[in-house]
């Protein structure tokens, strides 16, 4: 079955991740994915969460094109985004990646796969790990023939090994998981580093951005504020908790109250996202 | 250097036991458990109940079953005979998380740290007294998945800060207040039980194996401790300097499993100090 994408700009598609967390029901496909088609092939931005999901998107491209997919940008670590690699194996593509992403999937990609496999059961059959075949260190381009895609491989922030796209036809920014709309964002790679990347991704001029969470298109920078609110809040009150003594344990009660109300999955991922914060900014 | 054998069959023990996983342990399975890893570590020893003199304080239920603060504390009037604390998670892969020995120095009213928790689990906090008795205490936490959880958010950095410490001093109530110290240690403190699924290979362990604190060159504590510290291991302790009115320096030094030692020097301040 093919899986339902959304045409946001010319030639580009994407699929609307539902808000939730991985289950059997969604097959963990949780996470805006999607694919751009040039004159000479095709660039999968995201291979999904899983090998169900893979397939699903394969075949939502082809029912559009049939030109070879030649590329399988895998955007970071999280299984959410790249546990449907193995789909693609038949195509041959490269699977771009991070410097850093055989590291991370080294650290962590056995660990992901068995909480896959138990969240999701047999519905994660044929999910593997699939490492990255051509690097990104810095930037990378990629012609998909009349259009090119600008790779960029990012410093810490929502990971170590964060990767945007730029699509420089549409002036279509990809972001992936560099931004969350509604559903709340998740630190895991450094806190500082993000609001970093953060003031030079909404510098870049683009008509439209594709968040890895919430609506597949938004409006750019525009989009990226209630992001920034949140990162700010957490690192101004984190740093406050720090220095009034608070433990780790009981920080996230203190922090970012008022952020409680404007996220999905507030609970869920907020008293992490403190206990990662506490640990990087009490190095300070 | 019995710690160290303690350690090592501990973890001989407990893989012969039946694992964790599987079924939720019953009540007696898990107080089974406790007495075997009692006589473990502590062989034929009377080891008491603690009553109110010793207490555990964790949360209820962890957050991140990767970074979960336990904190020993010891009644106001058993601290003056107190030597030594042990830490034990009752169904870790390895079960004995720390060892404090306790020098002349050290306030022994709470020493707090943070460790992994592989899965629902008693912890145990046990005194021992320079007479030689032990006191343990229990408390239950729901936590699970801490032992291989991955680690290591920001990898260049966590290279790049190895075994670089920062210790903090927390303000005195008065004069005659012991010093309250902060010690953080940049290290990994990997378990080995993290898999690289390209190579089917477990990451080796890379952990603290023992932290040494100082001051002017006499013993605070001497910790022995192994894969159940989380990454970038967090102490919380007092100590009472002999001759408060002299500026001392508290140093620590740290050992890790792969033979690296790393060791830091503070002035204590005179906001401190006086």
């Amino acid at each position: 079955m093919a899986l339902p994408v959304i045409e946001i700009a010319s030639g580009i598609f994407v699929h609307n991740g539902v808000q939730e967390e991985a289950s059997a029901a969604n097959q963990d496909a949780i996470a805006n994915i999607g694919f751009i088609i040039g004159a000479d092939g095709v660039a999968v931005i995201d291979p999904g969460g899983s090998f169900a999901e893979g397939r699903a998107l394969r075949a939502a491209i082809r029912t559009r094109t049939d030109r070879r997919i030649r590329y399988v940008i895998l955007t970071h670590v999280h299984p959410d985004h790249i546990f449907g690699a193995a789909a693609f194996r038949e195509d041959h593509p490269d699977f771009v990646g991070h410097a850093k992403l055989p590291g991370a999937l080294a650290q962590r990609g056995d660990y992901y796969l068995r909480r896959l496999q138990g969240a999701l059961g047999d519905g994660a059959s044929g999910t593997e790990v699939v490492s990255p075949t051509v690097l990104v260190a810095g930037r990378l381009e990629l012609d998909l023939g009349g259009r090119r895609l600008t790779v960029r491989a990012h410093g810490p922030a929502h990971t170590d090994n964060d990767l945007t796209i730029f699509d420089e036809n549409t002036r279509t920014l990809w972001l992936a998981d560099l931004l969350f709309v509604e559903r709340i964002p998740v630190i895991d790679g450094s806190l500082g580093g993000w609001l970093k990347q953060l003031d030079e991704l909404t510098a870049i001029p683009a008509d439209r951005a594709v968040p890895g969470h919430g609506p597949v298109s938004v409006l750019w920078p525009a989009a990226a504020e209630p992001e920034r609110r949140y990162l700010a809040a957490v690192a101004h009150d984190t740093r406050a908790a720090i220095k009034a003594g608070i433990g780790i344990a009981n920080a996230y009660r203190e922090v970012a109250n008022s952020e409680r109300g404007h996220w999905l999955l507030f609970d869920e991922y907020h008293p992490r996202n403190v206990t990662a914060s506490y640990k990087e900014l009490e190095w300070e | 250097m019995s710690g160290r054998v303690t350690f090592a069959f501990l973890l001989l023990l407990v893989l012969a036991l039946p694992g964790p996983a599987g079924a939720e342990p019953t009540e007696a399975e898990r107080m089974a458990r406790w007495s075997d890893l009692e006589h473990a570590i502590f062989g034929d020893r009377v080891v008491e109940d603690a009553g109110s003199l010793v207490a555990i304080d964790a949360p209820a239920r962890a957050e991140d079953a990767a970074i979960v603060p336990v904190a020993i504390q010891v009644a106001a009037g058993l601290a003056p005979d107190v030597r030594g604390l042990y830490l034990v998670i009752d169904n870790n892969p390895s079960p004995l998380a720390a060892h404090f020995v306790l020098g002349p120095l050290a306030e022994a009213r709470e020493i707090a740290t943070r460790v992994r928790i592989d899965d629902y689990t008693y912890l145990h906090a046990v005194a021992e007294t320079a007479d030689g008795r032990l006191y343990a205490t229990a408390r239950f936490i729901k936590a699970a998945g801490g032992c291989s959880a991955p680690a290591g958010k920001d990898q260049a950095l966590a290279l790049e800060r190895l075994g670089k410490m920062k210790l903090t001093f927390a303000d005195r109530s008065s004069p005659d207040a012991p010093i309250a110290v902060k010690l953080l240690v940049s290290h990994p403190n990997s378990s080995g039980l993290q898999m690289d699924q390209a190579t089917r290979n477990y990451i080796p362990a890379d952990f603290m194996q023992s932290l040494d604190v100082t001051y002017n060159g006499q013993l605070v504590f001497r910790l022995e401790s192994d894969i159940a510290i989380s990454e970038d291991p967090s102490f919380s302790f007092s100590f009472r300097p002999f001759d408060p009115g002299n500026p001392g320096v508290i140093k620590a030094e740290v050992l890790d499993s792969s033979q690296r030692h790393f060791s830091q020097s503070w002035p204590v301040p005179a906001a401190a100090q006086m």
